[in-house]
């Protein structure tokens, strides 16, 4: 401890760290910001044209239509996501048979490709080749778009996301309910808690940190959302179903503008970050109360 | 101390590995096309197919069969998807590692040329005696002031290839006039049967039909008022064309999936007889040839509209985007002398059967030899592009433009084919993406 406690050694420590974070991340961004107050097109020399990009965004209805659907897959992806990765968590806690294996089965999804997921899905949620419709419409419900349409798609990749993240989001719960102390909980029931006020007033508070790491991770995995849109939907019809990053993508490599899909990807970490940091704000401020 | 030698062994291995696993990549970088000890020159070649040999079969034989005749030389191919392809050329352009000829957009040609990147194609062309077996409108589109930046890749002939068996089945007439698809649409659709098969996904630029209609609506008499702002895209005429469009979709002539849908699934939908049209080009033949359509295959120009502006007997027959040299070949003889007689052979009758024989149409006045029981399919689409009277636009209207009012243009189609955009609105859309160029 003495030996680590010297302001140069933990310098020597951190400089592997701080290298790398540079090299990957702090020189990306910086490199990426620039960028997006240029002209870029990719074959010619770019030129500066200050926030000319930010101010063409807030004129473009697909960059806020590729908000929204962000907003909405992240709403609806957090909150279901967290209670019910957190109720199976508890359900995974309970003496079950093969609880094991039905571990695994629901971590599943979190291992497989998000680009295999989607085309899994595309097949499931197609409006006319489609598993889903393909039992509803035999049923007398009329063909549904779940994706492909103008309204259902985001909601749709919201539950496509929601079914491959459940088990990663279980598993970080359930590892924290593996954390919990024993001796708590057995006095709570020696103190007469029902299992209802156990989960209510001893569980859930001590889980709060958890719950934040599962938030977070799931807000920065929402912001990064791409595979699923460009299977199952490549965005359309008419970017109707785009996402920030699926945007960004668009801008920058289909369409070329590389200073404008520049400007997104600021955005798009501006706000990734800020939504942390505003769940983290809330989150210590809760544990204050 | 007999546990030392494994460990100095296993530092030695693990050494060599370091520096072979830095080696490798270098020698992968190294840049290649500089004449070998053997006397072989190496050219590269880069294009815009993830496998080249697959995905563009016309190509590569035409690489074999000049390596074969050039064994001096050495034409190494690569390949990406188009989006990628034209990123790497991006960067290549903005460090000067561009690849020998490569394919590429015109307007990002154009960007290239005023860079200062590209070779001056003509010289070339004229000692190999090229230029006057090109079309001189494919020549002039490829030319910016003196220079010829570009050559043409391949023949972009598209159309609408015609299952003319589900027309029978249905007691349907083929059409002619717009009026008359529409009328086939109605019908099709109350027996469950696509018209025209299309689709969006991943495919965004697959609506080669309706880049045929603009024409049929004007397009070339205001390109260049499009070009220099002096017209807009929301004019009477196109958004006429638009509104065409949606009387289509109203009548059920597109799959309910054609947002889902990529274009291999709309190419699929049709060759498993599910749809009468299918929205493509001469790309398609090889595969329609292989499949039960074969027989019923027919290759139609589209409809003619009354309403429309100008000449209505129109075929998309034109130059596709095309191949550049880069600048820095003409610093090395050897290079430049082996691109030459590339670039020769590729336009000579030779390389242009080898395409007809892979399914692609000549770019050049050759014409060329088929086997008709082989090659019905392609047969019937050369017949329509060569039937008396059809004329062909000077180029197909997305490819005047920078990339991103290219894809507002098919974004605009697809828009009102999905009902998620008004023809008025889609107008807007393109007038948009101009405006901001």
């Amino acid at each position: 401890m003495i030996w680590l406690s010297s302001r140069s050694r933990i310098a020597v420590m951190v400089l592997p760290a701080l290298v790398l974070f540079t090299a990957f991340f702090a020189y990306p961004v910086l490199y990426g910001t620039g960028y997006s107050l240029t002209d870029a097109q990719g074959f010619s020399e770019p030129r500066l044209i200050g926030l000319d990009n930010y101010a063409t965004l807030g004129d473009d209805p697909f960059f806020w239509l590729s908000l929204k659907n962000t907003v909405i897959i992240l709403v609806v992806s957090v909150a279901f996501l967290v209670p019910a990765s957190f109720a199976l968590a508890l359900l995974m806690q309970q003496r079950i048979r093969a609880a094991g294996a039905l571990r695994a089965l629901l971590f599943g999804p979190a291992i497989v490709a998000p680009i295999l997921v989607g085309l899994v899905w595309v097949f499931i949620l197609d409006p006319r080749v489609g598993l889903l419709n393909r039992l509803l419409v035999p049923l007398g419900i009329p063909e549904i778009q779940w994706i492909g349409g103008d309204s259902l798609t985001p909601y749709s990749i919201a539950l496509v996301f929601s079914w491959a993240s459940i088990g990663f989001a279980m598993t970080i719960f359930y590892a924290g309910l593996q954390q919990l102390p024993g001796d708590v909980m057995e006095a709570s029931s020696l103190d007469g808690a029902t299992r209802w006020q156990q989960l209510l007033h001893v569980t859930v508070p001590m889980m709060r940190e958890t719950v934040g790491i599962v938030s977070i991770l799931l807000v920065t995995n929402v912001f990064k959302i791409f595979e699923l849109v460009y299977m199952l939907t490549g965005g359309g019809p008419v970017h109707r179903s785009e996402t920030l990053v699926s945007y960004m993508y668009f801008v920058t490599f289909t369409s070329q503008r590389y200073g404008s899909g520049m400007a997104i990807a600021v955005v798009v970490l501006v706000l990734g970050a800020l939504t942390s940091l505003a769940y983290l704000v809330l989150a210590r401020r809760g544990r204050s109360a | 101390m007999p546990g030392y030698q494994p460990r100095r062994h296993g530092r030695r291995g693990l050494a060599a590995a370091a520096a072979l696993a830095v080696a490798l990549p270098l020698a992968a970088c190294s840049e290649a096309g500089d004449t070998g000890q053997d006397g072989t020159t190496t050219i590269t070649l880069s294009m815009q197919n993830a496998d080249v040999k697959t995905a563009d079969p016309a190509t590569w034989a035409i690489v074999e069969a000049f390596e074969s005749a050039n064994p001096d030389i050495d034409v190494e191919v690569s390949g990406q998807p188009v989006s990628e392809h034209l990123q790497s050329l991006s960067i290549a352009a903005q460090s000067d590692t561009l690849p020998d000829i490569f394919w590429v957009y015109k307007s990002n040609a154009e960007e290239m040329l005023a860079g200062d990147r590209l070779l001056d194609l003509r010289p070339i062309l004229q000692e190999q005696g090229v230029i006057e077996h090109l079309p001189a409108t494919t020549v002039e589109h490829f030319t910016s002031g003196d220079t010829v930046f570009g050559v043409p890749y391949q023949g972009l002939l598209t159309g609408l290839w015609t299952n003319t068996k589900v027309l029978e089945d249905h007691g349907l007439a083929m059409p002619s006039t717009f009026d008359e698809l529409l009328q086939v649409a109605e019908e099709l659709d109350d027996d469950g049967v696509v018209t025209i098969s299309n689709g969006a996904s991943q495919s965004a630029f697959s609506v080669w039909q309706f880049l045929v209609w603009l024409d049929r609506f004007g397009f070339e008499d205001r390109m260049d008022g499009l070009l220099d702002g002096s017209e807009s895209w929301d004019n009477p005429d196109f958004v006429r064309m638009y509104e065409h469009i949606a009387e289509l979709r109203d009548a059920g002539a597109f799959s309910s999936n054609v947002a889902t849908q990529t274009y291999q699934q709309a190419v699929d939908q049709f060759l498993q007889g599910d749809a009468a049209f299918l929205d493509a080009g001469v790309w398609a033949a090889g595969a329609i040839q292989d499949s039960d359509v074969a027989p019923h295959a027919a290759f139609w120009k589209g409809p003619t509209f009354a309403d429309g502006v100008g000449e209505q007997n129109i075929i998309m027959n034109v130059a596709s985007a095309p191949l550049a040299v880069a600048k820095k070949v003409g610093e090395d003889d050897a290079k430049l002398a082996a691109v030459e007689r590339f670039l020769g052979f590729y336009y000579s009758d030779e390389a242009q059967q080898l395409m007809v024989d892979n399914g692609q149409p000549p770019v050049t006045t050759y014409e060329p030899t088929l086997e008709e029981s082989e090659q019905s399919v392609l047969s019937a689409a050369l017949d329509a592009a060569s039937e008396d009277g059809v004329a062909a636009p000077a180029t197909q209207p997305d490819l005047v433009f920078p990339v991103a009012v290219a894809n507002a243009i098919y974004d605009s189609i697809y828009g009102v084919i999905q009902d998620q955009l008004t023809p008025t609105e889609a107008a807007a859309l393109v007038q948009r993406a101009l405006e901001a160029e």
